[in-house]
């Protein structure tokens, strides 16, 4: 048994699949989530079906095995969007069931460092969104926020901001990824969720004035004898201004 | 209302944004209180302004109003410019606000100096406490300390605030002397040296005891103008490294200084001043994190930077009998004066090669800049540079930049108009 595989895009399903191939050390080429892509004509692709008790079962495994610092890179990688990102994960972890733990130290093997750099990756824009959120006020006082990130971030950033805003409702929600996190202040609880737009959110007056007085406030900072865009453009990237308010989103 | 609030955002946002000081590092404290607000020990940077420098804290100042005439400093007496202030309640709104949205990381607050020194430090601390207590505000905040103010309000403002800062703005007593009359040096270093002690003491009365509340968790920085006067770049690396030392400060900032006011005190335009601050701040890295002191990157033959290169490239070249360095066998502190090598990396290579010796191409997955490593570095006793170290065309291969294009981010932009020709673009406020 080698070659293509695919899952039904969970993860749960994932994890079924690596519990299936892990202990076999199969070899793959490919792992793909639904609907399928047709990449080659002559590979079959084997559909692995999602089993919730062996998902769980495997994941309990896996923490328990696996130290602190590979966890971690393993979730962030799970989050991450990346063509491969499943087969990188799976060569992570066919290396890991022959090393164990000497594989926090191999950081520069062909299978852990793409892992790592990913993981990277992941937390590097988390730290970013965590400065990039914009909450705007509604009637009713919710704070809402929306964000677009290459990553499914955020489950990295929720504790972050349940800290911080612990007395305010607050939702902020990520509109390339279809969800969101909503937290109830009451409760001191936050909850992710999937997530739709509806309508154009309805800000209150203050809200208005505040934005103003923001923009202005950011246009002022500028020193213009010292203007820069091109180091500026590094640091904001056009494609995250849509959502923040003194770049007009 | 709301307009007249604007403008004045705007003057206070105006006189504050030359105090180069952007960081909201180094403090962590917690929401513990039910309050808003915590303070992240890494710091965020929230977004970048078009000169491409980090907003973290909203940066204003209490009131533009001053006593003092300094030579250097947007709000100097004698500038005809429009003076506003903001009340304490009006500051801690405001803060709020940006902060309730996720603008901002916190507050830093400087200000003019009206009446008296204690008069001012006085309505920076109510700002402050007003935040603190009414507001339950555990953000980062970073409060200015004015010269010559009391050592009991000094004391205060430590309690209050995450960090405390007091600008030195120049590096000699004798251009203090002629740039700002009004301010002595004592005055100046006077509140640094209270403050470093009283850091310290509290560090060692909260190891007795937990409930001794923090006094500047973040510790305290400064600010160094750089090109108002005719200091040398040896001469300024090394006061910071005594500030360092001595003070045990947490940063020292440099700010270039773009004489666009006319004032017979200053020097004519000097060339370059932006890379002469970018070269300062490597060299500022260099001293803390590196293990380099002042005398090895600068000495009395050569005592400016070299603009061409990095410090630590420079170093490297003049010390050309250390390289090349086995990356398996070399220490810690070996690494990190490789060129290419950073604190991340030289740590990585540490940890990768108890796993098995590493060879060059694992260098580059370890995230080395082998572009610059490749000449200073052996692996498995193989060199990578295609010259050796001999090679007289090795300093040109490391100057800076890709492909030697022209340096476009470090020439001012003298197309741009200056709106206010009477702004100097380096304030000293406090």
């Amino acid at each position: 048994m080698s070659g293509c595989y695919t899952y039904d895009g969970t993860l749960a399903g994932l994890l079924t699949l690596y519990a299936r191939l892990l202990p076999e050390q199969i070899t793959v080429e490919r792992i793909s989530a639904f609907p399928l892509e047709q990449h080659s004509l002559f590979n079959s692709e084997i559909c692995i079906a999602t089993d919730q008790a062996v998902a769980e079962a495997f994941w309990q495994r896996l923490t328990k095995r696996l130290s602190t610092n590979s966890l971690k890179l393993l979730r962030r990688c799970l989050l991450a969007e990346h063509p491969q990102q499943e087969l990188l994960i799976y060569h992570y972890l066919l290396l890991e069931a022959e090393q164990g733990r000497r594989i926090d130290g191999m950081l520069a093997h062909p299978a852990v460092a793409p892992v790592w750099k990913l993981s990277q990756q992941v937390a590097r824009e988390a730290h970013r969104y965590l400065g990039f959120v914009r909450f705007q006020q509604l009637q009713g006082g919710l704070y809402y926020a929306t964000i677009a990130p290459d990553h499914r971030i955020l489950l990295l950033i929720g504790a972050h901001f349940a800290e911080r805003f612990s007395d305010q409702q607050w939702v902020i929600h990520d509109q390339r990824h279809g969800e969101g996190i909503l937290y109830d202040a009451e409760k001191q609880e936050w909850l992710l969720l999937p997530m739709e737009v509806t309508a154009q959110p309805d800000v209150t007056p203050e809200e208005v004035q505040f934005q103003e007085l923001w923009r202005s406030y950011f246009t002022t900072l500028a020193i213009p004898e010292r203007r820069n865009l091109k180091l500026q453009q590094g640091k904001v990237p056009l494609k995250v201004r849509a959502c923040l308010t003194e770049f007009g989103g | 209302m709301a307009t007249d609030l604007m403008d004045r955002l705007k003057i206070l946002a105006d006189g504050a944004k030359y105090d180069v000081s952007c960081s909201s590092s180094g403090s962590s404290r917690a929401n513990s209180n039910g309050g808003i607000g915590s303070a992240a020990s890494s710091g965020i940077c929230h977004t970048w302004t078009s000169d491409g420098r980090c907003v973290s804290l909203l940066k204003i100042l209490m009131t533009n109003r001053c006593i003092y005439d300094c030579a250097y400093c947007v709000n100097r007496r004698s500038n005809d410019i429009q003076r506003v202030a903001l009340s304490p309640a009006e500051v801690a709104e405001l803060t709020i606000g940006f902060y309730r949205r996720n603008y901002i990381e916190g507050l830093f607050l400087s200000t003019g100096v009206v009446r008296s020194a204690d008069y001012t430090m006085e309505l920076l601390i109510q700002a402050v406490r007003t935040l603190r207590e009414q507001y339950r505000f555990n953000g980062y905040i970073h409060l200015k300390l004015v010269p010559g103010a009391d050592p009991l309000l000094v004391q205060q403002a430590g309690l209050w605030a995450d960090r405390v800062s007091v600008n030195l703005e120049l590096p000699t007593r004798e251009s203090l002397q002629l740039l700002a009359p009004d301010k002595t040096r004592d005055s100046v270093v006077g509140p640094m040296r209270q403050v470093s002690s009283l850091i310290t003491v509290n560090r060692a009365e909260r190891k007795q005891s937990r409930k001794v509340p923090r006094f500047a968790p973040a510790g305290q920085s400064t600010q160094l103008i750089v090109g108002a006067t005719g200091e040398s770049d040896r001469q300024i690396v090394t006061l910071s490294e005594q500030l360092y030392q001595r003070l045990d400060l947490k940063r020292v900032y440099y700010s270039a200084f773009i004489p666009t006011v006319t004032d017979i005190r200053l020097p004519a335009r000097p060339e370059a001043p932006l890379r002469r601050e970018h070269r300062l701040y490597q060299a500022d890295w260099l001293l803390r994190y590196y293990g380099f002191s002042a005398h090895e990157l600068l000495d009395e033959g050569s005592p400016n930077l070299d603009s061409e290169l990095d410090p630590k490239t420079g170093w490297a070249l003049r010390h050309l009998e250390l390289f090349p360095l086995e990356i398996n066998r070399a220490s810690y502190e070996e690494l990190l004066r490789v060129p290419g090598i950073g604190v991340r990396s030289a740590q990585r290579i540490i940890q990768a090669r108890r796993q098995g010796h590493l060879g060059i191409d694992d260098l580059g997955r370890l995230g080395i800049v082998m572009k610059r490593a490749r000449y200073f570095i052996t692996a498995r006793g193989r060199y990578a540079g295609e010259n050796g170290l001999e090679s007289s065309a090795l300093r040109s291969r490391l100057v800076d930049g890709p492909k030697q294009k022209r340096p476009v981010q470090l020439s001012l932009g003298l197309e741009q108009p200056v709106g206010d020709e009477t702004a100097s673009l380096i304030t000293g406020e406090l």
